[in-house]
């Protein structure tokens, strides 16, 4: 039996217990120390004769009789001195653990290392090393299962391997004395139980000891009470133990404050703040004294003392950042922060703030006693808020979004809402400017992105729980007022963080609403553009978003052309993604070490925020094709051809191009490139109908409208490609025909044929009398083409020139005043700014826009000739 | 036509005095109710010290009714005000008018002031008594005494807070006197001064930009774009400047966000720079190309703006432009003919409007069209054919088309061949003025490698201005 066997558990049981072998050894040092387990022994003490009192639940109290029975058999006959305590604790164990069960998985694992245990003791009586091994593989695997829940380990393991031990010890004794009496396997389980049973007992040596010392001090009460080394304890012990025995009853009505005076309290509080930290403090222990110290507190003042140890410590509870705080806990943390709030709201004289004067920790306090008649505490609930908000996205990150787990998690989100609400009344209400504005952002982040029923839905939750908000959507017109009056309300504040933060999401509503021209001129006023990539990271996946948002909004409205210069930006760096903080990015060249992996996966969306990718990607390169097919058409050189609008645009279409056989359309991606094909052929109504059939579309709000929308740009557009394509094949051409086969009326086709001779797009003039438009084309020779691009070139390089001067001189308006003030080259300009900069940020070259970028990059080329040639 | 009106939304962006000419204007075209107009008028006027003007009006309004005492009492104290502020100041005006004062005065501003001081004894507050004086005359209606003695202030005082006000005045004066040259100019400096005070502050370089500052700078110019709409429709060279002026970034933007029905303005002035064009083409004054390309430049506004504002006169600008919509374009430009002629600022120059914008859509429609139906033609531009005819042929003459355009009066049709451009000249055209640009982009280079960006904003504007 076999060291396979072995091996793989001892790798399991010290991969597994890796943590808790650390900690383990720092207790062995703290507790080498004589002071510190003084309080704790005594506040577990309390504990578990409380804990025992108020276990009431009947059925599970009788299955841990019979089990007590049983085991009380099987002890019984194996040590009898020992007996008595092992059913003492196990009852005691037990019933703390009933206490904690929630779940009856929970309940039915324990019974079932209970069951692994007995086979043990069986297997102990008989000598059967064997299955006393294999028995003891499967607990082992049990307690790491349970240690995986984060569920302490079961006091019964700990006695099972103390009893192990003694036996493993007696029976190497009895070994050494008659070696002939086991057979070998039965010999080499023997001598490996041994080893891992040594290994184990090291991991567990505090929790062992532990033990012991309380079966000590059950000696202690049983018997003389000075008896052992520790009067002290022995002396509380008594104390717990008589009040256990007197009677149940009266500890739960208030009998406690006997025991708890206040004066206890704020001891038993200091104690729990000078552990706190310490790594070899019990988080979950302290959480459960903090809890009792709730139900006995009386006053307000004790009661605040109490919660704000209790939600600091539930956050304490889950130290490493890699996982979530537990679901009961975080709430049980949001209805302790709704209580704090609820009480300092009543209360006037009592303030929590951030900094205070020194006070004294062990005194009551009360509004009379201060100066001004309000007691001031340390501590900060907007810092409680903003974890608890933390916490919910990190839980909502680290689910499934999928599962009805995800689903059931955002419905507590209705909760959490109502809490920041609080929060927002209570620093109204005290009229505290700095936390107030946090707390509305963290309001406000919670409504911006979404849609109007939500929001109602998340108003009226608060509504129905009775917050007294100022702001509500009762007392404002429609949600987007109540936006608005919250962002105004923070471009008030002074922090310019929240102040960016409100005016981005005010964007991103507006862009949401549909409300295009607002959101573009909101954000353009704003100058975010020349300044968001010196921002936290955070802030910059908030712009991302708002600019998305943006662009799909213009897409919404019919504005292709906006809508696909606001999108360009973003795909032209292929890393929608990663930009939108919905995944994370895997770089091709270098791999990410893991804090940064860290870091990347810390600031993800939860999925309920997403902004549907494959929609983005659809909306953006169908505005392209609508931008890009009529000007592909217009140009008849290769070498103007190659300056592209849209990069991955083109790129698509060049791959597609290149494809030998195409089948039937089934991404997204096919439809767009079989009906840019489509519409390359003047085939419009296929076109149409490929665009119609993407399925994506049904995510929008307005689908139908969308794709009427989408129908009249495809036959306009289609106009324009066809009339481009093939201008040169004619002489003259009807109108009436091409009002027929594009479907459009008369008017349409003479605006746009005639914005095109307007433009000079097309070489032509309209008869009116004949109704036909007539062609006038010239034939360039090669060397007049090659002049003219020439030309054209030259052109370039004296506007790039100066575009160098201007970098050079800092600011494109110092020098002479080319920016004619529009718009549109306005946010050109800035796009390729924030191009640049996003670059910078990530620290490496990535694909650049197509013109800006170039011209960027000469510029800063001949920036550095310059510094050089001066 | 009164929902086309904007004295409504004018009025917030001027001040009290200058309202007067608007609502005499409104009393004027009928389009509102006389009563309502005249209440109106009394109600502005009430907030005056025009006492006898409130008194006229009062009576206008109530004929039955007793003028009530206030109005006396106002008088009085108002005389009694003029009596005292005119002695602070006159002491001032005293030392100033002397003729050795007068000589020894100089640039310097500070100099000038210890000058004073040192030799008559004249202190800062003395010199804001001036300032007092000019504008209390303002507010009982003595426009060129308040000219007169903000213009003193504003050379002695230091104080830039009041030199602005006093700028203000002083052009709301020369406006209300209609001294157009003189507010020109005085329209000038404060713009200039406007610009210098915001330029000092540049956005980018403020970490923490204060709110305060760029909305001033905002709602200075945008006081500032209504104002100059008195002087520039009055100005013979005004709408030209007001092209110059508006469409500069800085302005175009306050236009923009603060106030986008002064487009309509905007556009009228666009519409009309053709002739402007054509009248100085020959004296050969440079225009600039700000000026050159009004019409596209304003068009492209109108259509950014067309979703915050929109009225017949940019409508007839973006049917024409943007959609190419001929009949469309003469409807909205009868309807903006209307318009233009109810206001206060345009109407003058109604006739001039009208022509200009049928010259618009005959050379669109020219340069669209090949083969053109004259009597069609004609009802495009709302002409009978015989007016049409003539109006072609007057319009062939006056233009480049001379050459293209022939009339066939059998078929009754203009015919127009335009040969494509040779493609020599559309070299020509693109590589013209490339080594200018480049000297100026090396002159601009040497300047700031000698100057070490001392001050080399000015310069190079000015270069670059030159350039073109």
């Amino acid at each position: 039996m076999s060291r396979f066997f072995r091996q793989a558990a001892d790798s399991d049981s010290e991969s597994s217990d890796s943590e808790e072998s650390l900690l383990s050894s720092d207790e062995d040092e703290s507790q080498s120390k004589p002071a510190a387990p003084a309080k704790p022994a005594m506040s577990r003490f309390l504990r578990t004769a409380h804990t025992s009192d108020s276990s009431t639940s009947d059925s599970e109290s009788e299955d841990e009789d019979d089990d007590e029975s049983e085991d009380d058999g099987v002890a019984h006959k194996e040590s009898k001195p020992k007996s008595r305590f092992l059913r003492d604790s196990d009852e005691e164990e037990s019933d703390e653990e009933v206490k904690r069960v929630v779940k009856s998985a929970r309940d039915k694992r324990l019974e079932e290392m209970e069951a692994t245990g007995r086979a043990i003791d069986n297997a102990l009586k008989i000598n059967d090393w064997i299955t006393i091994s294999s028995e003891y593989d499967k607990m082992t695997r049990m307690v790491q299962r349970q240690q995986n829940f984060a569920e302490p380990v079961p006091p019964f393991y700990i006695r099972t391997l103390i009893s192990l031990e003694t036996a493993l010890n007696m029976a190497l004794a009895k070994e050494k004395e008659a070696k002939k009496k086991m057979n070998a396997s039965n010999a080499r389980a023997l001598t490996a139980m041994k080893q891992r049973v040594r290994k184990t007992v090291k991991e567990y040596e505090k929790e062992i000891r532990q033990y012991n010392e309380r079966l000590n001090n059950e000696y202690a009460t049983l018997a003389v009470p000075q008896a052992q080394g520790k009067p002290e304890v022995a002396r509380r012990s008594v104390a717990a133990e008589g009040e256990d025995e007197e009677d149940f009853t009266r500890v739960g009505k208030g009998g406690k404050a006997t025991q708890y005076t206040s004066e206890g309290i704020y001891k038993t509080l200091q104690a729990i703040q000078e552990a706190r930290g310490k790594k070899n403090t019990d988080r979950a222990d302290q959480i459960r004294i903090l809890e009792r110290l709730l139900d006995v507190a009386v006053t307000p003042y004790q009661r605040i003392r109490v919660l704000l140890a209790l939600v600091s410590s539930r956050f304490d509870y889950n130290a490493s950042i890699a996982s979530y705080m537990p679901t009961e806990m975080w709430l049980s943390a949001q209805r302790e922060i709704d209580c704090l709030i609820g009480i300092l709201v009543e209360n006037d004289s009592y303030s929590v703030q951030e900094i205070t004067d020194d006070y004294d920790d062990l005194i009551e306090r009360t509004p009379e006693g201060e100066k001004d008649g309000v007691v001031r505490l340390r501590g900060s609930i907007v810092s409680f808020v903003d974890r608890l908000d933390d916490e919910f996205t990190r839980s909502l990150q680290h689910m499934d979004p999928h599962g009805t787990e995800y689903m059931d998690r955002l419905k507590d989100e209705k909760g959490l809402y109502c809490t920041i609400c609080r929060a927002e009344t209570l620093y109204e209400k005290k009229h505290l400017h700095e936390p107030l504005a946090r707390v509305v952002t963290r309001r406000l982040e919670h409504i911006y992105s979404k849609p109007d029923v939500v929001l109602t839905a998340l108003e009226s939750a608060v509504a129905a729980a009775n917050v007294p908000i100022s702001l509500s959507l009762a007392s404002q017109a429609s949600p987007s007022a109540l936006i608005h009056t919250l962002c105004v309300h923070l471009y008030k504040s002074g922090n310019s963080v929240l102040r960016t933060r409100a005016m981005l999401s005010h964007i991103y509503h507006h862009a949401l609403q549909n409300d295009f021209y607002t959101a573009r001129d909101m954000l353009l006023m704003s100058h975010l553009q020349e300044t968001v990539y010196s921002m936290d990271v955070g802030t910059q996946i908030l712009y991302n978003r708002t600019v998305v948002q943006l662009g799909l909004c213009a897409f919404r409205s019919g504005l292709i052309k906006e809508a696909q210069s606001t999108l360009q930006d973003i795909f032209a760096t292929q890393r929608v993604k990663e930009l939108l903080a919905q995944g994370v990015h895997q770089p091709r060249f270098q791999t990410l070490t893991p804090e940064q992996e860290k870091a990347e996966k810390h600031r993800q969306l939860p999925f309920h925020m997403h902004i549907n990718t494959e929609l983005l990607e659809a909306a953006f390169l169908v505005s392209s094709m609508l931008v890009e097919i009529p000007m592909l058409a217009s140009i008849d050189l290769e070498e103007q051809k190659r300056k592209a609008i849209s990069k991955p645009f083109r790129r698509l279409l060049d791959f597609a191009d290149r494809q030998v056989f195409t089948g039937p359309p089934e991404s997204t991606r096919d439809h767009i490139m079989q009906a840019s094909k489509a519409l390359q052929h003047g085939q419009w109504e296929q076109c149409r109908d490929l665009i119609q059939d993407i399925k994506i579309w049904s995510l929008m709000p307005e689908v139908t409208s969308v794709k009427e929308m989408l129908a009249k740009r495809i036959q306009e557009e289609g106009l324009r490609t066809y009339l481009f394509t093939f201008a040169p094949h004619y002489k003259t051409l009807s109108l009436l025909f091409l009002e027929r086969t594009f479907s459009l009326d008369r008017r349409a086709v003479n605006s746009i044929v005639s914005r095109m001779i307007w433009a000079e797009e097309l070489p032509a003039s309209l008869d009116q009398s004949a109704g036909v438009i007539v062609f006038h084309r010239v034939e360039l020779s090669r060397p007049q083409q090659l002049a003219q691009i020439l030309a054209e070139k030259v052109g370039a390089m004296v506007e790039q020139n100066e575009k160098a001067l201007d970098v050079r001189l800092g600011g494109a308006t110092v020098w002479g005043d080319r920016a004619d003030g529009l718009k549109g080259d306005k946010r050109g300009e800035q796009a390729q700014e924030r191009r640049r900069g996003r670059g910078e940020r990530r620290g490496g070259v990535s694909a650049r826009g197509a013109r800006g970028g170039r011209g960027a990059r000469f510029a800063q080329g001949l920036g550095s000739q310059m510094t050089k040639t001066r | 036509m009164a929902e086309y009106d904007l004295t409504r939304t004018i009025i917030p962006y001027l001040d009290r005095h200058l309202v007067f000419p608007l609502l005499t204007h409104l009393h004027e075209n009928g389009l509102f109710a006389p009563e309502q107009v005249a209440a109106a008028q009394y109600e502005l006027a009430k907030g005056t010290n025009m006492v006898d003007y409130i008194v006229s009006l009062y009576e206008q309004l109530n004929p039955d009714s007793e003028v009530p005492e206030e109005f006396a009492a106002k008088r009085e104290k108002a005389v009694a005000i003029n009596e005292q502020l005119q002695q602070e100041a006159q002491a001032v005006l005293d030392v100033i008018e002397n003729p050795d004062v007068a000589q020894a005065l100089r640039q310097d501003k500070n100099q000038n002031l210890t000058y004073l001081k040192d030799n008559y004894g004249l202190t800062l507050e003395q010199i804001t008594a001036l300032y007092n004086f000019g504008k209390f005359q303002y507010t009982y209606g003595n426009y060129s005494g308040a000219a007169d003695y903000l213009y003193h202030f504003r050379v002695l005082s230091t104080d830039t807070d009041l030199n602005t006000s006093a700028h203000w005045g002083k052009l709301a004066s020369d406006i209300l006197t209609g001294k157009w040259d003189v507010a020109l100019e005085e329209l000038n400096t404060l713009r200039e001064t406007l610009d210098a005070r915001a330029g000092s502050t540049p956005l980018a370089s403020s970490a923490t930009p204060s709110h305060a500052e760029p909305l001033a700078t905002l709602h200075s110019r945008a006081w500032l774009v209504h104002w100059s709409l008195f002087v520039y429709f009055n100005h013979p060279a005004g709408r030209t400047l007001l092209l110059e002026t508006f469409l500069a970034p800085a302005y175009l933007y306050t236009i923009q966000s603060a106030a986008p029905w002064v487009l309509r303005y905007v556009a009228v002035a666009a519409v009309l720079s053709r002739r402007v064009q054509a009248g100085n083409a020959a004296a050969a004054a440079p225009i600039s190309s700000r000026v050159r390309h009004a019409i596209r430049e304003v068009v492209k506004v109108v259509q950014l703006e067309e979703y915050q504002y929109s009225d017949p006169v940019t409508k007839f600008l973006k049917e024409l432009y943007v959609e190419f919509d001929f009949e469309a374009a003469q409807r909205e430009l009868q309807l903006a003919e209307r318009v233009v002629g109810n206001d206060f600022f345009l109407s003058e120059i109604r006739e001039e409007f009208l022509d200009n914008a049928r010259y618009l859509i005959s050379e669109a429609y020219c340069r669209i069209h090949q083969r053109i139906d004259i009597a069609d033609l004609s009802a495009r531009l709302n002409l009978s054919p015989d007016e049409g005819e003539k109006w072609i042929v007057n319009l062939i003459r006056d233009t480049r088309m001379a050459a293209d355009a022939k009339i066939d009066l059998e078929k009754n049709v203009i015919e127009i061949h335009r040969p494509a451009l040779p493609i020599y000249q559309s070299v020509i055209e693109k590589t013209r003025g490339l080594s200018i640009r480049t000297q100026a982009v090396g002159a601009a280079l040497s300047r700031t490698g000698q100057q070490q960006l001392a001050q080399p904003v000015q310069e190079q504007s000015a270069i670059v201005e030159g350039a073109r």
